[in-house]
């Protein structure tokens, strides 16, 4: 075959009718999609919600005594916020979790990276952690308000056994699954054991870990709503709990409100860190 | 190849009768190698070939001492292997870049936690980056490699370590074979430039005659040597390209020989499947 045969095909080619680029379509199996686009539908999703709400109460189909519409739910929000020190309550919720939250990772990622490491710690802990994953976390809420009374204490401690068993089960899993051979290609490069730990098995299971975290905050957020619901008369859990008492929905539901959007805030942070800190993931493993 | 001289002096590496013997669960055992012995000499590339599962990996394995052998012992350099070290680097078959690690991170890691400066592992890098031809992608992470890119930092990252000896096993195996024959013209004129000693596990007979000064075939159940052979037809040199070593004298032969050996193989497999029922 010469070569003037194939230009000729090619310039047939660029001619050809259907060289356009293939149409952009709404539905393609784990296709990425424009930023813009997953931007607008996430909005939209919330519009609609909203929207449909707003509509089912103006026409009556919602009994709005205990279904009040969105725009008083955000009045009530706003004053709440203005005249009843609403920000003072969402703050220590923040706080109480954040600082019970960094306590629990603190003792599970490196416990965590340890058992997935070393098999001996593995025999050691694994029974023990295992054990405590499957006694659920509120069950303890008795005894913690006779060890802590109902101070801080007893709230940061039922936050922590809620989430750190299940956190340190999955970092040591990611941590199992750090390949072999990336080990191995190490220690055959000269490392000692100390050396892989800090080089190899910490970055490779990194971005997993922050990935574990960003899950188990949303888990911890639960336990929050629960203590403080429980016993506080602080936070953003005590204040729906005494909506409920005044027969407030709309403080329910403006503090169910709260903490969907600090959550959501939270997971824009634990994205934001991902992508910052961690550049080299190729985009289709995210 | 290395001038004959060499091959009486002592060998770079000396395998004696070494056996690996695995307990299964439920306590049985098996010999998944027996009493192999060879020797690899300075400079030379040697290949294991076999049949899957005759314990090619296994022998390679515990060369880079990642194995303990259950009998024998291996020498490098007249020193007893015990344990990994930095004079035995090894590339896996399967892609072993460090993901968070630029190229030139990769290629530097080994000589940085041995304590070699900054500046010396810069150079040293860049000289092996360039070897692979890959200087424009040296602050690229792996993940925007192609798959022989990647293995081709991996050979890089072994060798700017300073190995003694080089130890792969089956590294083109998961790569098509047009990037396969680039890696093997490319791993002769590594060899050809950097004078490293090299042991090749591989089960593709090409591969192994086009690369190999020296070829172990190894047969299985148990896993062993069954023939040492020196590609004497090279007569002293090595091919830079598959199209010179098809027509070179002798090529036929070898190839129709160790074709011949993996066919009696296999022949053998079936008999002793026949007799188990
Ligand atoms: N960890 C292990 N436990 C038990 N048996 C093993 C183990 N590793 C290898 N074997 C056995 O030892 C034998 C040799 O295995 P090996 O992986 O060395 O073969 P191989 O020649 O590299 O094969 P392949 O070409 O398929 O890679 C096989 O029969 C295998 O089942
Ligand atoms: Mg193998």
């Amino acid at each position: 075959m010469g070569a003037g045969q194939r230009v000729v095909e090619r310039e047939e080619l660029a001619q050809a009718p259907n060289t356009k680029p293939r149409r952009q379509r709404w539905f393609e199996y784990q296709k990425p999609i424009p930023v813009v686009w997953s931007l607008l539908l996430g909005i939209s999703v919330w519009v609609l919600f909203f929207g449909m709400w707003e509509l089912a109460a103006a026409r009556g189909w919602i009994d709005t005594l205990f279904m009040p519409p969105p725009h008083q739910v955000l009045a009530t929000l706003y004053t709440m916020i203005a005249e009843r020190g609403f920000l003072s309550d969402i703050g220590i919720s923040i706080y109480r979790i954040l600082l019970s939250f960094a306590m629990a990772c603190a003792i599970a990622i490196p416990l965590g990276v340890l058992m997935g490491s070393f098999r001996t710690v593995d025999a050691f802990f694994n029974p023990f952690v295992s054990a405590w994953r499957y006694l659920p976390a509120p069950a303890f809420i008795p005894l913690l308000l006779m060890w802590f009374g109902v101070g801080e204490g007893s709230k940061l401690a039922l936050l922590f056994i809620g989430v750190i068993f299940f956190l340190i089960t999955l970092i040591m899993d990611h941590t199992r699954a750090v390949r072999a051979e990336l080990i191995e290609t190490a220690m055959t490069l000269g490392a000692n054991r100390w050396q892989i730990l800090s080089t190899i098995v910490l970055p490779a299971v990194a971005p997993k870990i922050l990935v574990s975290m960003r899950q188990m905050l949303a888990v911890s957020w639960t336990y929050l709503v629960i203590a403080e619901i429980v016993a506080a008369t602080t936070g953003i859990g005590a204040v729906m709990m005494r909506g409920q008492r005044f027969l407030k929905v709309d403080e329910i539901m403006a503090g169910i409100l709260v903490i969907g959007m600090v959550g959501l805030f939270f997971d824009f942070l634990f994205r934001l860190a991902y992508r910052v800190l961690f550049p080299f993931v190729a985009n289709g493993q995210r | 190849m290395p001038p004959k001289s060499f091959q009486a002096a002592s060998p770079k590496l000396a395998v004696r009768g070494v056996g690996k013997r695995y307990r299964l669960n439920g306590g049985k055992t098996i010999d998944a190698v027996h009493d192999v012995s060879f020797d690899v000499m300075e400079g030379e590339i040697c290949a294991l070939l076999g049949p899957s599962g005759c314990g090619k990996s296994t022998v390679l394995r515990m060369v880079a001492g990642l194995e303990d052998p259950s009998s024998g012992a291996m020498f490098l350099d007249n020193a007893q292997i015990d344990g990994p070290h930095k004079s035995r680097g090894m590339v896996f078959q399967r892609y072993t870049s460090f993901d968070w690690m630029t190229v030139q991170k990769n290629v530097e890691y080994g000589m940085k936690i041995n304590g070699v400066s900054k500046a010396d592992r810069g150079a040293q890098a860049d000289h092996f980056i360039q070897m692979i031809q890959l200087s424009k992608f040296k602050n690229a992470y792996p993940c925007q490699l192609s798959g022989g890119m990647q293995q081709r930092v991996a050979i890089a990252r072994t060798l700017a370590n300073g190995p003694s000896i080089l130890l792969m096993d089956e590294p083109f195996g998961a790569l098509d074979a047009e990037t396969k024959w680039q890696m093997q013209e490319l791993m002769i004129s590594i060899v050809e430039t950097s004078k490293v000693t090299v042991l090749i596990v591989t089960h593709d007979i090409e591969e192994a005659i086009f690369l190999a000064d020296r070829i172990i075939f190894m047969s299985r159940h148990p896993g062993t040597v069954r023939e040492n052979m020196v590609t004497e037809f090279k007569d002293g040199r090595r091919f830079s390209s598959h199209e010179e070593m098809i027509e070179a004298k002798g090529f036929h032969e070898i190839e129709k020989k160790i074709m011949h050996m993996m066919r009696d193989e296999m022949r053998n497999d079936r008999e002793e499947a026949l007799q188990e029922c």
